[in-house]
């Protein structure tokens, strides 16, 4: 486009001239500025949680620590119990991600595969409507529900309420990629003789791999994160999660700013690390599942 | 040979697990809130009926009246402050290209990360004594401020904090539309002599609406939800300042003095709030989205 640009329109000026240079980097200088908002608050934590004290936060709060002190990071993760509060995280976002990306995965393999149309439309639409209902409007009922189920306090009153929630959303999309997937491979399964189930698991289930993984993610992120139910449905200190744990420890140790930092620290960097690898995947997950809902 | 994939058994094995879960952490949740939301029940067996006077306790409330205001800022302060800076980074992002990737995934990071956490981080930050924004402003002169217990200042924190975990969140899905248009388009506004900024507002806007229309419906329905943020950085204090309708509901229907049934009618209330706001958008602005075409 350039030359011919040049040719049509040489006389063309912005009235005001500004120096092509300048308004290259402009916008550079404008976003780098955004990006340090972003960025400082976790060099600070991490800056600070390699501090003793608050002593040295407040003595310079914008420096290198003076001598690395990684003690905080030890006594967080032992005396603190963060490690109770990572597992506790770890085995619930990988537990209900796994079963709730499977039971959606089978789902929608029945609604879209599988030839009962008609029941398929009315299971389908019947499930959508769980998209109409935002999460904290149902969170007193689920409390009660959990109450009377007698599993307030122990991790089943998260695991079920959390695969649940993830469904609507995950059969919606896992739906939506399987309906791509062309006939042609099944047909020739039936001929030869290849009961649903397997088809199901061989066929079906490899092919959707890319659709299974995005909704993992978010199904992960959203537990990973979550922090009303884990909050009034767990009270024991023992099977809490990061998020709740993180507040609990902030309450504890209200005075220890470089120890909070350390806290802060272990409950964020497996996010990063992990964003780090998948980034592509996370944010077309996340974004996907917004617009559509 | 074809009926493997009509067996309804099969499809059975496939749908209900799916729908027994979703049955019982969604439809009867809500059916049980419809319910509950007219007794006074309080976590013990006998309630009675008691028609509408949760709805009416809660309106007469001023600290109700109060959460509702609350929650109108947060609309506000997304609508007529995120959304044009998003629109605005949004656009910068995506007519550079160098580094776009990197802006892309760095503003997404928040997005990404607890609530819970952010509050922590947030509520180091606005720390008074050692917070590195009050030891920064002192470098000006500026007195401490104690951002998070002053009513002057916590409402406004706790907005900047909220706008800092989800702009980019926003950012990245306004880009991806920007992205979308077509390079022919911007490219013959550049023949014809428009300058940066006019190609932004008379060719990007306008082609975006539809996206932005999304964005505010997103903020709006997030601005009814928001609680976790408030929880962990004020709990609606101090003196009610930053109470919104969910931590309201949360404060009041969780105490030491549970009140289900009053905790019920606030979630429906909240829930019917969410309806109408959006529904009114989508009558008022939404609905001449795309005239433009």
């Amino acid at each position: 486009m350039q030359p011919l640009l040049k040719r049509t329109q040489p006389a063309v000026r912005n009235r005001v001239v500004v120096p092509k240079k300048v308004k290259r980097v402009l916008p550079h200088v404008v976003l780098m500025a955004y990006v340090a908002v972003i960025l400082f608050p976790f060099i600070f934590v991490v800056f600070s949680s390699l501090k003793e004290s608050n002593l040295e936060i407040a003595a310079h709060p914008f420096g290198f620590p003076t001598k690395l002190y990684f003690h905080n990071y030890v006594e967080a993760w032992v005396k603190a119990k963060i490690s109770v509060y990572f597992w506790n995280s770890l085995y619930l976002s990988v537990s209900s991600s796994v079963v709730g990306v499977l039971l959606a995965a089978g789902t929608a393999f029945a609604l879209t595969r599988m030839k009962l149309l008609r029941t398929s439309k009315m299971i389908y639409q019947f499930v959508l409507i769980g998209m109409l209902i935002p999460g904290n409007v149902l969170f007193i009922a689920q409390y009660v529900l959990v109450m009377k189920m007698g599993i307030l306090n122990t991790h089943w009153a998260l695991f079920l309420p959390y695969t649940a929630g993830a469904l609507p959303l995950s059969v919606l999309l896992i739906a939506a990629f399987m309906r791509n997937i062309p006939t042609d491979l099944e047909e020739a399964a039936v001929v030869d003789g290849m009961g649903a189930i397997r088809m199901f698991l061989v066929l079906i289930l490899p092919l959707t791999l890319p659709a299974l993984v995005t909704v993992f993610i978010v199904n992960f992120l959203g537990v990973w994160n979550e922090y009303l139910l884990a909050n009034f449905f767990i009270s024991k200190d023992a099977l809490k999660t990061l998020p709740t744990g993180m507040v609990g420890f902030r309450d504890a140790f209200q005075t220890n700013y470089a120890l909070i930092c350390t806290g802060i620290v272990f409950s964020v960097t497996p996010v990063l690390v992990i964003y780090a690898f998948l980034q592509e995947k996370i944010i077309e997950g996340i974004t996907a599942g917004s617009v559509k809902g | 040979m074809k009926s493997t994939l009509k067996n309804p058994y099969v499809y059975a094995m496939f749908v209900l697990p799916t729908l027994l879960l979703y049955c019982l952490f969604f439809i009867y949740p809500m059916a049980s809130s419809s319910f509950y939301a007219f007794t006074d029940w309080n976590g013990l067996e006998d309630y009675s009926f008691i028609g509408f006077d949760n709805f009416t306790t809660a309106f007469n409330d001023p600290d109700f009246r109060n959460a509702i205001v609350n929650n109108m800022y947060f609309i506000l302060f997304s609508v007529f402050i995120q959304v044009p800076l998003i629109i605005f980074f949004a656009i910068l992002i995506g007519q550079i290209k160098r580094f776009q990737g990197f802006y892309k995934t760095t503003v997404f990071i928040p997005s990404i990360l607890s609530t819970s956490v952010i509050g922590i981080l947030w509520g180091f930050i606005y720390e008074p004594e050692i917070g590195p924004l009050n030891k920064l402003l002192s470098v000006f002169g500026i007195d401490p401020i104690y951002w998070l217990a002053d009513t002057k200042w916590a409402m406004v924190s706790v907005l900047a904090a909220n706008a800092w975990q989800w702009m980019g969140f926003y950012i990245v899905l306004v880009l991806a539309a920007i992205l979308a248009i077509p390079r022919e388009v911007n490219e013959a506004a550049e023949i014809d002599g428009a300058s940066g900024r006019q190609r932004a507002l008379l060719i990007t806007v306008p082609l975006i609406r539809p996206i932005i229309s999304v964005v505010i419906m997103l903020s709006i329905a997030g601005a009814m939800r928001v609680v976790d943020i408030i929880l962990v950085m004020t709990k609606g204090g101090p003196v009610g300042s930053t109470e919104v309708m969910a931590s309201y509901l949360v404060n009041e229907a969780m105490g030491v003095d549970p009140n289900y049934g009053f905790g019920t009618a606030i979630s429906l209330i909240i829930f019917a709030f969410a309806l109408v706001l959006t529904a009114l958008y989508q009558l008022t602005f939404g609905r001449n989205q795309g005239g433009n075409d």
